[in-house]
Formats: C-alpha cells, structure tokens, sequence
C-alpha cells in the first residue's frame, strides 16, 4: 500500500520537502535526488528533521547527487545509484514526484 | 477497471500554468470516466480563493472552470485544513465544495488510489 | 481559414469551421454554420444550443461529449440528456458539432 516520494529541490528554497513530509505515512519511502540530498547536509535543521522520522519510513538518496556535493551517507539513510533507484520504483506501489 | 488517479494541486492560481496543468489532466480523465480525486495543498489552496478576476492579467477564469469538474465526473475534491489555516482561508468560504483533511488522515488519501501526480 | 457571408458580414472561422471570433455568434451565424452541415435547426437543436451557451457562460470552456450528456440531463431531463439523443441530432459528434454551431471553442477533451 505503500507511496515511494521523489524529491528533487533543495529544502532551503522550496517547501515540496516540508510538505512531503506531512504526506508521508507508514511504509512510505522517500528518495532524495538532485538538491534535494542538501537536507542531509549535517547539523542542517534538514538533516534533523529526517534522522528524527520513525524507521518504518526508509529514506534514499541517490548516491552520484551525494558525491558531486560533497556530502557523506548518514547511518540512516540508504545510498542508491540509478539501478536501485529503478528497483526502488518497482518496489513501491506508486511513485509520486515533486515537482 | 481503470486505473484510480489522485492529482495533487500545489500551484497558486496565477504564479504558472501549474494549476491549469492540473485542471487540464482532471478535466481530460473525467471525460473519459477515469475516477479522478483532487487534493489541493501548499499554496494550491489559492485556486478555492474567492473573488478572483484573472481578466485583471488576461487570465480565463479558473473559477469558472473549476465548477465544472463535477459535471466532468470529478467529484472527490479534497483540501488540506492546515494549508487553509497558516494561509488565513476557511473551508466555508471557498469557491467548490471541498473535503478538508487533517494532515494524519493524507497518506492514507495517497494510498488509496493507483496514481499519484503531483503538480 | 475560412470565410461566411452572413447579413453582410464576413465572419472568419477556423480550419475545423469554428468561430475565430465567439463575439461573432448570433442565431443567424448558427443557420450558416448549419448549412455547411448540410443541416438544418430544429427546436431539438436550438435547444440544445442554447444549453451550451449557458454551459459556456457559466464555465467559460465547451464540454466534453460525458459532461454534455450529464448537464443535459441535469437541465432537461434524461430524455434529452443521453447520447441517442443527442447523437441523433449532432451526426455522432454531439460535443464537437453542437459547440461548432453555438459559436464555442472546439472542446479539448474530446475524440
């Protein structure tokens, strides 16, 4: 029954993040891409905010968006390259983008 | 049987064609008798703002076009409550008859329906 | 584009033969349009002309051929509002013709 949210904005311009969020239920995941992986920069209010969501709400990030930023994987958070990104698709019931 | 789709409406009225975008896909699906739900959040909530006089910037009247969608088969028309607070509308006072939602209750709305788009 | 002389004024139309202009319309316009149809308006028609209008005044877009038959029924009753009707009187292309002869914009959502 689950949702798997794409987000792809950083969470310091554009509220798609915050409302996802409100959005996010049991079960549902949540796969951050492009600017999007800047709300794990650590000790960002962000980054806070998603070490502190319950564990049955799995969280991604594409790990090549990671990198050109120069940001690290925290522990709660699953990095995933393109053919896990897919695999994620198919794993979920449905996807929803942010736009 | 066809596949359940809700759209998520975040666009204000005026700022793009985002909202316009949504209307056009519920009004095109309704049509065709796909079972069509909206759910307008963030500043989507513009779109039920009464009032509006979009020929003030040579806009169609997307009030207007929002009352047909009952007609167009669409008729499970939701809105988030606390997007109608922080922006200081009441759901009595918008221009369809909407469902207000409790943030709790919107995954479960997600998870109800085959398709999610978000605009 | 083409042109229709009615009462003196040309009146320029699109490539599918709708109104370019919706200011253009009057009952006279809707006979030529007919015509090109090789039709001619009945009250059955003029009825559900006159619907459409409203439909248009009041949702500023023309309605697809499912909301046609739903705001038919609505106003006139589910013996006008069905699809056998109003095929019959529109050649099968109720949403489409009928928007052509009351001067609306040709509807979007249709086949």
């Amino acid at each position: 029954m689950a949702t798997l949210h794409l987000l792809s904005r950083s969470p310091f311009t554009d509220t798609s993040g915050a409302s996802c969020l409100r959005l996010l239920g049991p079960g549902d995941g949540l796969l951050l891409t492009g600017d999007a992986v800047h709300a794990l920069q650590p000790e960002s209010q962000p980054f806070e905010v998603l070490r502190a969501l319950p564990a049955d709400r799995p969280l991604f990030a594409l790990a090549e968006d990671l990198d050109a930023r120069g940001l690290s994987t925290p522990d709660f958070v699953k990095a995933v390259d393109y053919a896990g990104f897919v695999e994620l698709t198919l794993r979920f019931e449905r996807t929803n983008s942010w736009l | 049987m066809a596949k359940s789709l809700l759209l998520i409406c975040r666009r204000s009225p005026w700022s793009g064609p985002g909202a316009r975008e949504a209307l056009d896909i519920a009004l095109a699906g309704g049509a065709f008798d796909l079972p069509i739900s909206l759910l307008f959040l963030d500043d989507g909530v513009f779109q039920l703002q009464p009032r509006q006089q979009p020929a003030a910037i040579q806009q169609k009247d997307l009030t207007a076009n929002l009352q047909a969608l009952p007609l167009f088969g669409v008729e499970a028309l939701y809105v988030a409550r606390t997007d109608l607070d922080r922006r200081g509308l009441s759901a009595e006072h918008l221009t369809l008859p909407v469902t207000p939602l409790e943030d709790a209750a919107l995954a479960a709305l997600l998870n109800q329906h085959d398709l999610v788009i978000t605009l | 584009m083409s042109t229709i002389n009615v009462q003196g004024k040309t009146i320029a139309l699109d490539k599918d033969g709708y109104l370019l202009e919706l200011d253009d319309w009057s009952p006279a316009v809707a006979e030529a349009l007919a015509a090109r149809e090789q039709m001619v308006l009945s009250a059955s028609h003029w009825e559900i002309l006159e619907l459409l209008r409203r439909f248009y005044a009041e949702f500023q877009l023309s309605p697809a051929t499912r909301p046609l038959i739903r705001y038919t029924a609505q106003q006139l009753g589910t013996e006008k509002g069905n699809s056998l009707h109003l095929n019959k009187l529109f050649h099968g292309t109720p949403a489409k013709l009928a928007a052509k002869l009351a001067g609306l914009p040709k509807p979007t959502n249709c086949i």
